[in-house]
């Protein structure tokens, strides 16, 4: 598969540590415009450091982030947030004493959105949720929540989605319904995504890069895909 | 008995009023604040010193002084607390004593050392089951239940108070919906040191208004906290009504004790439920 258009988000030779100790080392990966690229690796490999730097939560020691060809690297989390990157965090977290809807009311009050146009949003990827609106979220099952917090990611129209593991610890008629979400964003915005399940990565992705102790080690095309034994054979 | 239940109430009212700032700090930043102390004694002198230019007018005097709190609240906040988070929680204790130590050496300077004493802003009484209680007393009651309707209310209908809910369960998660959370808790910190401030004005008649009078009332206000729960805000409403009918009935059998007996439930508490302390 062909990178589409022009580079959306380049990272060029980044560099992260945690203190003294590195974890990222010279990594260099792009996005294109509409583009689903997936991260793989073993846990520990850096791929989450990577999402969070991307999106403001951890600076970069050394190299550059672009993002529509401006440097983002100094960007804190909310100005990361105002240039239209979204990041949904591992672990399901959404806010668990407040409902449904306002866990999507917070996400629009942030995008400046009509909680109504909010709600429209949510309803397109997930209508099922009309029937949990006025329950708290920590009701909700382990695929529902993911799908609020994928559906609150597309709140305030962003160029770019950090997913980190989305069908971690779901069960596979769950997992079933994201990977329709995540069909249906496929082509309208770009997505990068970590995720273990090689066979939602291979039936999805645009392309794929690997990582293994904080470096990129191979990246994939969609061509390439098409054959899962030699992404798996690199993991 | 219902007397000492009453004046316990009324104890328990301003503990409320005082603690539950230190609880909002302590749930959204993690920071024991402990120049909440100041800010009650501050809003109890400035009542002092407001009440002489408004002729005793103590609604216009109190109103004042819970107002002028609010820049010193911002420039603490901006200057001090914001620089606390994430931090240790030492530094958040040994920066936050310095502004009390700082504030009380203020007060000194100005007000001197002396003691000042209110009167009843009201005068009348009320007679409840047979016991003469001064109105004033019922007053403080009364306030301190609407402020726990209020807060309610406050961070279940409005966006602000969602968020701050939001906030203390995952601050970077509000982050990452493009929210500032320093913001949301700068305006908890600042809506706390008001609350500790309008402690310090309802109190101020009660008893005598003194530099170290915050000192005291922070040690009881942090005790009713652990009880109530750290950041529980419900906790900690009925553990200081609970705390202060505890202490009334304690002070009519013996006075010296009044305040130790809340001590020794904390220790208790602490004992059953050590993660109160250690988060």
């Amino acid at each position: 598969m062909k990178k589409m258009n022009q580079a959306l988000l380049s990272v060029e030779k980044l560099d992260v540590a945690y203190g003294s100790a590195k974890v990222l080392h010279n990594i260099s990966i792009s996005i294109g415009t509409g583009e689903m690229v997936f991260l793989v690796g073993r846990n520990g490999a850096g791929k989450t450091t990577l999402l969070k730097t991307i999106s403001g939560f951890l600076k970069p020691r050394d190299g550059s982030i672009l993002f529509n060809g401006k440097n983002i690297n100094a960007l804190s989390i909310e100005q990361a947030y105002s240039e239209g990157i979204r990041y949904v965090f591992q672990d399901k977290r959404v806010f668990s004493e407040l409902t449904v809807k306002e866990n999507i009311a917070i996400a629009a009050y942030g995008a400046k959105e009509k909680l109504s146009d909010a709600l429209d949003k949510m309803f397109l990827i997930y209508p099922k949720l009309k029937d949990f609106i006025n329950i708290r979220a920590k009701g909700l099952s382990g695929g529902q929540k993911q799908l609020l917090l994928i559906g609150r990611a597309l709140i305030g129209n962003p160029s770019l989605i950090l997913i980190d593991e989305p069908t971690e610890g779901l069960a596979a008629g769950t997992i079933e319904d994201i990977f329709k979400v995540l069909a249906m964003l496929q082509g309208k915005i770009s997505l990068l995504i970590v995720e273990q399940n090689l066979s939602v990565v291979c039936r999805l992705a645009h392309r794929v890069y690997t990582m293994e102790e904080g470096k990129i080690t191979h990246e994939f095309t969609q061509d390439q895909l098409k054959d899962q034994s030699q992404l798996e054979a690199c993991l | 008995m219902i007397q000492n239940i009453l004046y316990g109430l009324t104890i328990g009212g301003i503990l409320y009023i005082t603690a539950i700032g230190l609880s909002l700090t302590f749930g959204t930043m993690r920071i024991v604040n402990f120049a909440h102390g100041f800010m009650y004694t501050i809003g109890a002198y400035l009542l002092a010193a407001i009440l002489l230019l408004t002729g005793n007018n103590f609604l216009l005097s109190g109103l004042s002084a819970v107002l002028l709190v609010v820049p010193l609240a911002f420039i603490i906040e901006r200057y001090v607390i914001r620089r606390l988070y994430g931090v240790s929680v030492d530094y958040a204790i040994i920066a936050t004593y310095a502004i009390t130590l700082i504030g009380v050496d203020l007060v000194k300077w100005i007000w001197g050392t002396t003691p000042i004493s209110l009167q009843d802003p009201i005068g009348k009484f009320m007679n409840i089951f047979t016991v003469d209680i001064p109105v004033y007393r019922i007053v403080i009651i009364v306030t301190a239940i609407a402020i726990f309707v209020g807060l309610g209310l406050f961070f279940k209908k409005s966006m602000v108070g969602k968020i701050v809910v939001a906030g203390l369960e995952d601050r970077e998660a509000v982050s990452s919906l493009g929210l500032n959370v320093n913001k949301y808790f700068a305006y908890i910190f600042i809506l706390g040191s008001v609350l500790a401030a309008l402690g310090g004005v309802l109190y101020a008649p009660i008893t005598s208004v003194h530099p170290y009078m915050g000192s005291a009332f922070l040690q009881l206000g942090f005790a009713v906290v652990i009880i109530g729960g750290l950041g529980n805000l419900n906790g900690t409403f009925f553990a200081a009504l609970a705390m202060g009918i505890v202490m009334g009935i304690t002070g009519r059998y013996w006075g010296p004790a009044a305040d130790a007996i809340v001590f020794m439930i904390m220790a208790i508490i602490l004992i059953v439920r050590p993660e109160e302390i250690e988060g």
